[in-house]
């Protein structure tokens, strides 16, 4: 199955806008944006994202925190994540890839190459079916 | 019968019977004629010359009778000699005094005797007489006749002793001729009134003449002969030798011989005779040549004078010391230098020195005295060092060392070597000073090691042995009561860090080098980092697998450390974040597929978009010199085929290159070139340099991209054709910040940072950046990075 639904989770709303529209407008997909882990698990179920793009960076519950949190639910046990981060250390990118994500995009991303990258890095995964 | 009396001179009368050297004499025809003549003469039966000796009369000469001596007793010459006029009996027979005397009642039954005394020396030792057997008297002449014959016997006594007299002198004088030159002895007479002068041959000789040659003798002949320096010696003593003040002249001098050397001449002589009013007259001496024994004397001085000056040049004293039983000690012998010692002489000492005790130092007498009883009573080596006080002086120092011997009469001799030493023992306060102070200085480290916490620890990876200094104790928290061992310090791990801990282990047995920077757990739970650094000997060098290293706690270090990293990511993350936002948004704006814009607003939005492209840039660039800085660039080496590298670097610049109009040229070369690098490193540095050639080429120039092999190293150019780099920026090329002109930045773009970057990227790669300039003819960058052979890029998983 294409990939369709991704779930955006990050606390800046500058970026949350720009990356809605480049991969909305611009990419095609059914995007649900979320300002916070909390608000990505409460709707994630209901959701049901093919993958998750996930900032590392948050108040409260940050990424690896939310991405631990969203392998509990049924819905997200198993979804491709993808982390956004400003961090440019090696160091902390190799943890993000230990701890499961399939990838990791530094900031500032190219909002124009955005969503073909996800495609291809949903493309290259195992089929979960 | 009468004895005849002792006359009272009897003793002095003997003497000169003995002088006359007449007793027990062969019979002589001097003294048998005369008795002959007196037979014939006073027509006697009997005629004698008596000796009257202490018991006995001896017959020196005698006619008609045989008997050569009878008793004193007895005889008629004893009475004789008692007087000086001639003694005469006339009939004995009737003369009470001889009536009963065997020589008159026996033969030779003597009636008459008459004897005439003979003087010799004043002494009358014995008789001329004359006997016969029939009674008689001597008339007057007769008398006489035997009184002229008395002094004629009394002459020819005298002469006989006066040729006995010179048969001995000749005698003697030959002898001490003989023994002269047997001896090679010069001899000499001196008239000293008159400087008549005799020498023997042997004088002449000893100075290679003979004495013909030296002729004519007087007392100039030897003053012309005696060396000028010794006359002056010689006077003097010749006037204390007249002046009776020496018993002999004695002088040793030099005379010059015939073939010009001098030879030494030992000359001994007296007076003899003297005139009468005192003064000296005939002196004799002799003259040996003594030159062998005085050279040998004067190497003797010369060897001693040497030996002196060689112990007067040695720093300390050279001696001999020698204590007796009581308590009496002495310096035998001493060198000059015990002046400078002790501050006496030689002679001060040499019969007694105990003295000397009195300027020990009071503190080290009692030493100074053990030691020496202690080295006489085991005949041990003297060794000590004691100090003596002298008077308005600091105390010196003396180290002393002597070997005893112990002598007949039970005293103890030491033969040895005394120096000052307060110099050396100074210096050495002076050490002791200075060591203190280090220790002083050593314990100040020691703690100051303690306010570092780097403590010291030996291991043995085979025996599990461990070692700990205190600090160490300290740093993980246990007391000192506890027992370390490899197993303990195991259990002090923490657990994520114990694996690390371990390979490092066992990299040490190979490199030889353990250097790990790991955590521990402290017994009460609390975490700290330690740095562990140690060194091994190979394993075959060292079976206990021994390991000696030092440990300190760097706790304090990471977490400064942890603090910069975090503010490193913080500040990354929070000027990303607002960057993400703009360029992202500018990014769709310029896309143009939201929306279509009027020319300037496009122009805008596309500055806009280009300097949020260069903050980005500026952050990146700035965290990678960080890294640099800190050795934290983490590398993933792999071994690369260069071509695609060269090829994605150039695709990757094509916009940019078609921004100035520049044209990018990949130029022909080996396309099988593998290199061992990061690859996404390694594109960094390709456009870092690929864009700056962009930037500085000029539009319709064209940068051309090439690799070749140099020796091992694979080396990688960029070629620009821009205007070259001026002279006098080129050593500041790869420093940060490091722009030709200001000016430019704005127009050029960039950071300052690309050409830094990219030289601290290739040193660690084991690579290096150079660069080839000429003014208006352009610029060739180039960097170089190991070569992989072809055996290990096939064994390459890449």
């Amino acid at each position: 199955m294409p990939l369709k639904k991704i779930m955006h989770v990050e606390d800046d709303e500058s970026i949350r806008t720009v990356a809605e529209i480049a991969l909305t407008d611009l990419a095609g997909f059914e995007l649900l944006s979320c300002d916070s882990g909390q608000s990505a698990l409460a709707q994630a179920a209901e959701f049901a994202p093919q993958l998750i793009l996930l900032d590392v960076m948050m108040p409260q519950m940050d990424g690896l925190q939310t991405l631990a949190a969203l392998r509990q639910l049924p819905a997200t046990e198993h979804t491709p994540v993808v982390f956004m981060t400003a961090k440019i250390q090696q160091s902390e990118k190799q943890q993000y890839l230990d701890a499961g994500a399939i990838a990791v995009i530094d900031k500032p991303f190219d909002p124009m190459q955005l969503g073909e990258t996800l495609h291809q890095l949903y493309n290259q995964q195992p089929d979960l079916n | 019968m009468q004895q005849p009396q002792i006359p009272e001179y009897e003793k002095e009368r003997l003497l000169a019977l003995l002088d006359a050297s007449l007793l027990d004499t062969v019979a002589e025809t001097r003294f048998d004629r005369l008795t002959q003549l007196v037979q014939q003469c006073l027509d006697t039966e009997i005629v004698l010359i008596s000796l009257i000796d202490s018991k006995r009369q001896w017959f020196k000469s005698r006619q008609g009778l045989d008997v050569c001596e009878t008793g004193r007793d007895i005889s008629f010459c004893g009475h004789a000699i008692l007087d000086s006029s001639i003694f005469e009996v006339s009939d004995a027979s009737t003369d009470p005094r001889f009536a009963d005397n065997p020589l008159v009642t026996e033969a030779p039954h003597i009636r008459f005797y008459a004897g005439a005394p003979l003087t010799i020396n004043n002494q009358r030792i014995g008789t001329l007489c004359v006997i016969d057997s029939t009674s008689r008297q001597l008339t007057a002449k007769e008398r006489l006749i035997l009184r002229n014959f008395a002094d004629a016997v009394e002459q020819e006594i005298a002469d006989r002793l006066q040729e006995q007299a010179h048969q001995r002198l000749a005698a003697s004088e030959l002898m001490h001729r003989s023994v002269l030159e047997g001896t090679r002895i010069g001899t000499w007479q001196w008239n000293i009134q008159t400087g008549e002068t005799v020498f023997n041959e042997r004088w002449a000789e000893i100075v290679g003449y003979t004495l013909d040659e030296l002729a004519p003798i007087d007392i100039n002949t030897w003053l012309g002969f005696a060396h000028p320096d010794d006359l002056a010696e010689s006077g003097k003593l010749l006037e204390q030798h007249f002046a009776g003040q020496l018993p002999f002249y004695d002088c040793k001098c030099r005379m010059k011989h015939k073939n010009g050397q001098w030879v030494w001449v030992h000359d001994r002589g007296r007076v003899v005779s003297w005139t009468g009013d005192g003064k000296p007259l005939m002196m004799y001496g002799t003259h040996a040549d003594v030159t062998e024994q005085k050279m040998a004397e004067l190497e003797l001085q010369a060897s001693r004078d040497q030996f002196k000056n060689l112990l007067a040049n040695i720093p300390g004293m050279v001696y001999q010391y020698q204590q007796w039983p009581d308590g009496k000690a002495a310096f035998p012998y001493t060198s000059d230098n015990i002046k400078n010692i002790y501050g006496v002489t030689a002679e001060q000492v040499k019969q007694d020195s105990t003295f000397l005790f009195d300027k020990i130092h009071p503190d080290d007498l009692d030493g100074l005295a053990q030691s020496i009883d202690k080295s006489a009573k085991h005949l041990s080596l003297w060794q000590h060092q004691y100090r003596i006080c002298q008077e308005n002086k600091q105390p010196t120092w003396l180290s002393g060392r002597a070997t005893p011997e112990r002598m007949a009469d039970g005293s103890t001799l030491w033969h040895g070597y005394i120096e000052d030493i307060t110099a050396i023992k100074l210096h050495y306060l002076e050490l002791e000073r200075v060591n203190t102070a280090l220790k002083i200085t050593q314990q100040r480290l020691d703690t100051a090691s303690e306010n570092a916490l780097i403590g010291f620890w030996q291991a043995s990876l085979k025996t599990g042995e461990l070692w700990w200094s205190p600090v160490i104790y300290q740093i993980f928290g246990f007391s000192e009561t506890v027992n370390p061992s490899v197993e303990l310090f195991k259990s002090t791990l923490h657990p994520q860090d114990a694996e690390q801990v371990f390979k490092s282990e066992q990299q040490a047995l190979k490199t030889g080098v353990h250097d790990v920077v790991h955590r521990i757990v402290r017994p009460d739970g609390t975490i700290r980092w330690v740095h562990e650094l140690a060194k091994m000997l190979p394993p075959q060098e060292n079976p206990e697998l021994i390991m000696v290293g030092s440990v300190q706690d760097v706790t304090e270090r990471m977490q400064l450390q942890q603090m910069k990293d975090q503010f490193i990511s913080t500040v990354s993350h929070e000027l990303r974040t607002p960057l993400t936002a703009i360029s992202g948004a500018l990014g769709i704006l310029l896309s143009g597929k939201l929306a279509e814009f009027d020319p300037k607003v496009s122009k805008l939005l596309n500055i806009a978009h280009g300097n949020s492209n260069r903050l980005q840039h500026l952050i990146n660039d700035l965290l990678d010199i960080e890294k640099l800085t800190a050795g934290k660039v983490q590398l993933n080496m792999e071994v690369l085929s260069l071509q695609p590298q060269l090829k994605l670097a150039l695709s990757n610049l094509q916009p940019y290159a078609l921004e100035y109009k520049v044209t990018l040229v990949l130029e022909p070369g080996p396309t099988q070139l593998q290199i061992v690098a990061d690859s996404q490193r390694l594109q960094q540095i390709l456009a870092n340099l690929l864009s700056n050639a962009i930037k500085f080429s000029g539009s319709g120039k064209t940068v051309s991209l090439s690799a070749a092999i140099n020796e091992d190293k694979v080396r990688v150019s960029v070629q620009d054709q821009g205007s070259g780099i001026p002279p006098e920026f080129q050593p500041r090329l790869f420093e940060r910040f490091a722009q030709a002109d200001g000016s430019n930045r704005g127009h050029k773009g960039g950071t300052g940072l690309g050409l830094a970057i990219s030289k601290g990227l290739l040193a660690q790669m084991n690579g290096h950046i150079g660069f080839q300039t000429k003014e208006g003819v352009g610029t060739t960058f180039y960097f170089e990075l190991p070569q992989v052979s072809a055996t290990i890029s096939d064994s390459s998983n890449h």
